[in-house]
């Protein structure tokens, strides 16, 4: 089974600062990757423990995104592919036209496996479209996957219900974070990975001649949060019904 | 926000210009796993809720011993500034992990520098991956860094060794499979590997510690345990030297070891100190905890700078006895009063919360353990009177 997984070099959340203004100080910001990617990478071993086969890694990016690649590698995937592309100049169809154009040179796939989102923008926008660029059906949000001979059963885990589908071989997917646990790579794994192939592709190259960004980003700001510091007085007794009718108008208790 | 931070990623890059990113690689991945697996636990070993046992064995299968031995051992052959600066970010997941860790380390060490070729075949490539764990048996009931006075002895008899007498304050006894045991000899003090089970040798009730409770100490009593011939390390009488020696790397990491602790301590005080408000403000904002952050931060980066100085010299095959102490007393005595300043910004809750005193208590066995502040600065002082003569 030849498994492609995509993953990101996205912003540390946890290491992120913000201007005063609430602004994310985005410029020299740490990377890693994508906190979900991690399961992307995860269920691709885990298919190919099972199947047989080979991992490729994908990404798009500048220099850095080559250390979540080998993150990947170090992991247990089999070999690396990195679109080198400016990341202040793509957006998600960009991003997914390159991925798209690499998987077709380095393939084909029985199986693309996504995360459901990257964890710093979460627009969860490239994986279907890399499914309808490589022309095969798309599954997302999958929590639960197994492949037996032509046929995939997902099992899709949605908003208030779990969804269970069949899709033929090949198919595209995206992931959940709950489908599984990832791997810590061994530093044995680690020092290995720096000698496991990347090739490196040139998105100019790869997006079609006069391809261009769609969605241009305007201005990025925090969410500032409040705490709403609510004191309560009275007795024990007047106290804790007051503390259950708050809790009540919060929607804590139902 | 990760225990391996953008200062430690700066110093490796520093140190190591060449090979930063691997080194940085290693460490942050060691991190990731630290952060997830052995921070959450740690109050935990520390009340005796949970045993070191199986994360101690995780932190194995990830890789930790590997770190400074060479590859035909399996290991991953690591500048020894890198393995002290994993001990660091253990020691702040950890401190008694750490602890227990580093002790076996520095056997594995001592069973590489002087161990024959075929103890080396036999023990390190288990101890190293975890496999085996080891214990350091040197200080008595009645002796401690003066080796020479030692009771415990050997007898040579018909192809083996007999060794009676008694070990203290014994860190990881009782779980290891191996010790390294220092007893004397008609020759003087010497080295042996001893494999546990073994019918003579026996450990006394675990002693109850301040701190480090994660880890386990015993007294270790030898009563006519018979070891192979083979088993001795090195040379008859030279016992004394190896120990020096062992204790000469072990001191860097321990200096290592204390960073961590402070890192954490200070870590929790700065985030009380910022949200903790007294007369209208946070108390952040009074000079005379501003003076205890900023005294702390500065002796957290000298510490740490002392054991990569050490680490350094060592690495490049230089003496570095004097500057291992150095390193040792320094980080130590900092971290002490790091975890003391942190109980005092956090008041009486410092006090009464086992998550912060611990580290003060953590902290205060290493001024003692794997050689007194008193006896090092003897040590130094010793080694620059000579250097200077």
């Amino acid at each position: 089974m030849k498994i492609a997984v995509c993953v990101k070099h996205a912003v540390d959340e946890a290491e992120l600062k913000i201007d005063p203004a609430g602004n994310p100080l985005l410029a020299g910001a740490a990377g890693k990757m994508s906190t979900f990617d991690k399961n992307a990478v995860e269920e691709g071993l885990r298919l190919k423990a099972a199947h047989q086969g080979a991992v490729v890694v994908f990404t798009v990016g500048g220099a850095e995104s080559k250390k979540t690649l080998k993150e990947a590698l170090a992991m247990g995937a089999d070999r690396g592919v990195m679109v080198v592309s400016d990341p202040t100049a793509l957006d998600a169809l960009r991003t997914a036209t390159m991925l798209a154009a690499a998987m077709k040179k380095s393939g084909p796939f029985d199986v693309v496996i996504c995360s459901e989102g990257a964890s710093d923008t979460y627009t969860g926008e490239v994986p279907p479209m890399v499914g309808e660029l490589l022309g095969v059906p798309y599954v997302g949000y999958a929590r639960k996957i197994a492949v037996e001979g032509k046929t995939a059963r997902i099992e899709r885990s949605l908003e208030d219900s779990v969804e269970s589908v069949e899709a033929p071989v090949p198919f595209a997917t995206s992931v959940v974070s709950e489908i599984n646990e990832p791997r810590y790579p061994t530093l044995i794994q680690i020092m290995q990975a720096s000698k496991k192939p990347i090739e490196e592709l040139s998105g100019e190259e790869l997006a079609p001649a006069g391809s261009r960004t769609w969605v241009e980003v305007l201005s990025m700001s925090s969410q500032p949060t409040a705490r709403k510091h609510v004191m309560i007085d009275g007795s024990p007794d007047e106290a804790a019904a007051k503390l259950l009718d708050a809790l009540s108008k919060e929607g804590v208790l139902k | 926000m990760s225990i391996f931070t953008p200062e430690h990623r700066k110093l490796i890059q520093m140190f190591h210009p060449a090979k930063h990113q691997e080194y940085s690689d290693v460490l942050s991945s060691l991190s990731s796993f630290m952060d997830k697996e052995i921070l959450p636990v740690s109050p935990k070993l520390d009340s005796g809720e949970e045993s070191i046992v199986l994360p101690r064995k995780a932190l194995f299968t990830q890789g930790m011993g590997l770190v400074p031995f060479p590859s035909e051992y399996g290991g991953l052959g690591l500048p020894f500034s890198v393995y002290a600066m994993a001990v660091e970010l253990l020691g702040t997941a950890d401190a008694s992990m750490a602890l227990s860790v580093e002790i076996h380390n520095a056997v594995a060490e001592g069973v590489l520098r002087f161990g024959s070729e075929s103890q080396r075949a036999r023990h390190l490539g288990p101890m190293i991956s975890g496999r085996k764990l080891a214990s350091f048996a040197l200080t008595e009931p009645a002796s401690g860094s003066d080796a020479g006075n030692m009771a415990t002895t050997a007898e040579k008899r018909a192809g083996e060794y007999v060794i009676n007498g008694s070990k203290m304050f014994i860190t990881n006894a009782g779980e290891a499979d191996l010790y390294l045991v220092f007893a004397k000899t008609s020759k003087g003090p010497s080295c042996f590997l001893l494999e546990s089970p073994n019918p003579g040798l026996k450990f006394g009730a675990e002693l109850k510690k301040l701190g480090m409770r994660g880890s386990k100490t015993h007294e270790v009593i030898f009563s006519d345990c018979r070891v192979p011939e083979e088993n001795l390390v090195g040379e008859e009488g030279k016992g004394a030297d190896y120990a020096k020696e062992i204790l000469h790397g072990a001191r860097i990491v321990v200096a290592a070891l204390n960073v961590g602790i402070a890192q954490l301590a200070y870590g929790k005080a700065l985030a009380y100190a910022r949200q903790r408000r007294a007369f209208g403000r946070a108390i952040a904002d009074f000079q005379l905890i501003r003076e205890k952050v900023a005294d702390t931060k500065i002796g957290i980066n000298a510490g740490r700078l002392l054991y990569l100085y050490a680490s350094k010299i060592k690495e490049s095959g230089g003496d570095y006895s004097s500057e291992a102490s150095q390193a040792k007393v320094y980080a130590t005595e900092m971290s002490l009063k790091a975890c003391d300043d942190a109980i005092q910004i956090h008041g009486g809750y410092g006090y009464t919360t086992d998550d912060i005193h611990r580290h003060w208590r953590d902290a205060r066995l290493l001024t003692i353990g794997e050689g007194t502040s008193e006896v090092l600065r003897m040590l130094i002082s010793r080694r620059e009177l000579a250097r200077a003569a």
